[in-house]
């Protein structure tokens, strides 16, 4: 054990496979203290992609970042949202302290137009954040974009429909989103660094999340875990 | 005073391609004779003096040009732009350039490193020199066009450098050397020899002058070239293309050339035109748009780049004219002390407008939007597009979705129950918002008409929560109008 432990603290990029993760990663808290105890580093990534899967709009998986637009516009440089599916809602937003005047919105018809969007939003020092809606993409591309953002050191957030949790992604977070009751949002962990997430999460958010609030995880019960905003 | 004379090898065919090769040999004649080839002619044994007859039996597929005095002159301008940036004074000389450098020697770093800086700039913008400097300009043109590669710092030391210089590099004009050869004299050191009056007596007086101006025993005043206060040059391709990366490469000589004469005038500029000229149609303008005055080529090339795998050409590309009349003030910035580890503000600024015009140049300028907010009950007129930081942040609203649609998007009704794949629950409301009837007359206006309209949250089949609305107005109509995303 004490040779493991030696070469671990040696090798900070070296992870043991039962422990949840490394820490060496900067990362930014999704505001949920439960979600911030499953991912990594205790939030969002910071320099790699992070993919949201999700088939139904409207199940709060917007929600999910309003903590995350709220510290990004808490700094400098704007947020990207490339090929938003609809109007960003713009009393909702400034409800939850998100800086709606830095909000940069570009609309780009193919795949490889919004490809080359993100990329461009990613190697320019002006972002703090981006998102982007993305449909189909070929491995070789979001290996491009997986450079592009290791480079920024932004998080980038990917929405991509739920069926592509089939496929490869060298995304190190994908979380698949789905509504288990009105305003409950369920988290599965499809792929984090470290130990594989056995349970889904589940995530209220009724309320509009501020991310200074009193999130608190109850311990684990038999059955989901549950946390209430 | 220290004098660097710049020559061009082969100039009439730099002014005219400005280093862009092909795998086709490159010719320019005068009266059917090639006064200035290339390396790929030259080898296939094409040599200066040819007839054209006899050089396109060497060389078959030659492209061989008429002289453009013009193009020389413009080019020799372009050039002079160029070496501006080293030193104030600088002078034309018969094809040639003179850049008085005895300020900038020590703030470049030493002469060697001055030069090294210098070629590279010309050859951005396409052209090949040879050097030499010396104390007096008329001997560093000499030394240029006899010994390239010379620099002689001291005056006592010309005589000497000059002597081994062959007849020609005087320049004095074919009478006087004919007549010096005749004489049995052909190496410079000869001429220096004579006596004074043998020179004037047998009509070579003009080559005492030239003598005595080289040796720095006679004033010898040069006029300084101004630079014009426009951009507009034109280069012309070999032979027509189509292929983006051959035009690329000719405009990123002409921006190298433009902005080179923008530094040097302290300016930079916020539009410019690119023609592409056809043989047999009018040409194709491309109108770029920087968001900040920019004199950066770099910059320039990687919007030109966009635009050029945006557009279709209906014919292949003979020659390229960029134009920039407008030129606004920018002055040079100074570096961060700390480094670029953090951007500064401005820095950040400049990077956000790059992105912008950057992203606008491939997807057009609708496609990149900030939204700006104005106080309005109606929620479809809160946002506004505006032109990114220039908007305002929105003044908050409780229990408003995060998406809107576009436009309202029209509900069934199954039982007199609003329908989405499944019967919608309401869970709460209804909230009224109405009015808008001073927008009815201006159809123009994104909200023409009253709202009359009743908002429920709703929760539909995939426990997703919806906004939707009924109109107050027969027939009851309901719309999905926003998700809680």
């Amino acid at each position: 054990m004490t040779a493991i432990a030696a070469i671990t603290s040696r090798h900070p990029a070296l992870w043991r496979a039962c422990d949840a993760a490394s820490n060496e990663q900067a990362t930014l808290s999704t505001g949920h203290a439960g979600l911030d105890a499953e991912l990594p580093g205790g939030g969002w990534p910071c320099g790699e992609m992070t993919e949201l899967l999700t088939d139904c709009s409207g199940q709060g998986e917007l929600s999910l970042l309003i903590p995350l637009l709220a510290h990004a516009s808490r700094h400098e440089g704007w947020l990207a949202w490339i090929t938003p599916p609809h109007l960003p809602g713009m009393s909702a937003l400034a409800a939850a302290t998100a800086c709606t005047s830095r909000l940069l919105v570009v609309h780009a018809d193919t795949n490889g137009e919004r490809i080359w969007s993100l990329r461009q939003a990613l190697r320019s020092s002006a972002c703090s954040l981006v998102i982007g809606w993305l449909g189909h993409a070929d491995t070789a591309s979001l290996r491009r974009l997986q450079l592009a953002v290791r480079e920024a050191a932004i998080p980038l957030i990917l929405f991509r429909a739920g069926h592509v949790a089939q496929l490869a992604s060298p995304a190190v977070l994908r979380l698949q989103l789905s509504a288990s009751a009105p305003g409950a949002l369920r988290i599965d962990i499809l792929k984090r660094r470290g130990r594989p997430a056995s349970r889904p999460l589940h995530l209220s958010l009724a309320a509009p999340v501020r991310d200074t609030g009193d999130t608190h995880g109850h311990p684990a019960a038999p059955g989901p875990l549950t946390l209430v905003a | 005073m220290h004098w660097l004379a710049l020559v061009f090898p082969d100039w009439p065919l730099q002014a005219l391609f400005r280093g862009q090769t092909h795998t086709f040999p490159q010719a320019v004649v005068v009266r059917q004779r090639v006064v200035a080839l290339d390396a790929t002619a030259l080898a296939k044994g094409v040599r200066p003096g040819h007839g054209l007859a006899d050089a396109l039996a060497l060389a078959p597929t030659l492209v061989a040009r008429p002289r453009s005095i013009t193009a020389e002159h413009a080019a020799l301008r372009d050039a002079a732009c160029c070496a501006l940036r080293y030193t104030p004074r600088v002078t034309l000389d018969n094809g040639g350039l003179l850049l008085e450098v005895a300020g900038s020697i020590r703030l470049f770093g030493g002469m060697d490193a001055l030069l090294r800086q210098l070629r590279t700039d010309l050859a951005g913008a396409g052209f090949h020199a040879l050097s030499a400097s010396a104390p007096t300009a008329r001997a560093a043109r000499w030394l240029a066009l006899g010994a390239p590669g010379q620099c002689v710092s001291d005056l006592d030391a010309l005589p000497g450098a000059l002597a081994p210089l062959p007849l020609h590099a005087m320049e004095a004009g074919t009478h006087i050397n004919t007549l010096l050869a005749d004489s049995g004299l052909n190496r410079l050191a000869q001429v220096m020899a004579l006596p004074r009056n043998a020179l004037a007596r047998r009509d070579a007086a003009a080559l005492r002058r030239l003598l005595d101006q080289a040796l720095g025993h006679r004033p010898d005043p040069r006029p300084g070239f101004e630079p014009p206060r426009s951009i507009d040059s034109r280069l012309e391709l070999p032979v027509p293309r189509h292929d983006a990366d051959v035009l690329l490469f000719a405009v990123t000589r002409l921006f190298n050339a433009g902005c080179a004469q923008l530094a040097a005038a302290h300016a930079g500029i916020e539009t410019c035109l690119i023609e592409l000229e056809h043989e047999h149609h009018p040409p194709t303008p491309l109108t770029l748009t920087l968001g900040t005055p920019s004199r950066d080529a770099r910059r320039m090339i990687l919007l030109t780049r966009e635009h050029l795998a945006r557009i279709t050409l209906p014919e292949a590309v003979s020659a390229l004219r960029l134009s920039a009349p407008e030129w606004t003030p920018l002055n040079g910035h100074s570096t961060d002390l700390f480094g670029p580890h953090s951007p500064s503000p401005r820095q950040r600024r400049e990077a956000c407008s790059q992105l912008v015009e950057r992203l606008r140049a491939r997807l057009g300028d609708d496609a990149v939007h900030a939204l700006s907010v104005r106080a309005d009950h109606r929620p479809e007129c809160v946002a506004r597009v505006a032109e990114p930081g220039s908007s305002q942040t929105a003044a908050a609203a409780a229990g408003r979705p995060l998406w809107l649609l576009a436009s309202p998007q029209p509900l069934q009704l199954h039982d007199g129950h609003p329908w989405r794949a499944g019967r919608l629950q309401l869970v709460s409301g209804p909230e009224r918002i109405e009015s808008g009837w001073w927008d009815s007359d201006d159809l123009n206006s994104p909200c023409p008409g009253d709202a009359l309209r009743d908002y429920f949250v709703a929760i539909g089949a995939g426990h997703e929560r919806l906004w939707i609305y009924r109109e107050h107005a027969p027939p009851h109509r309901w719309y999905l109008h926003g998700l809680f995303a």
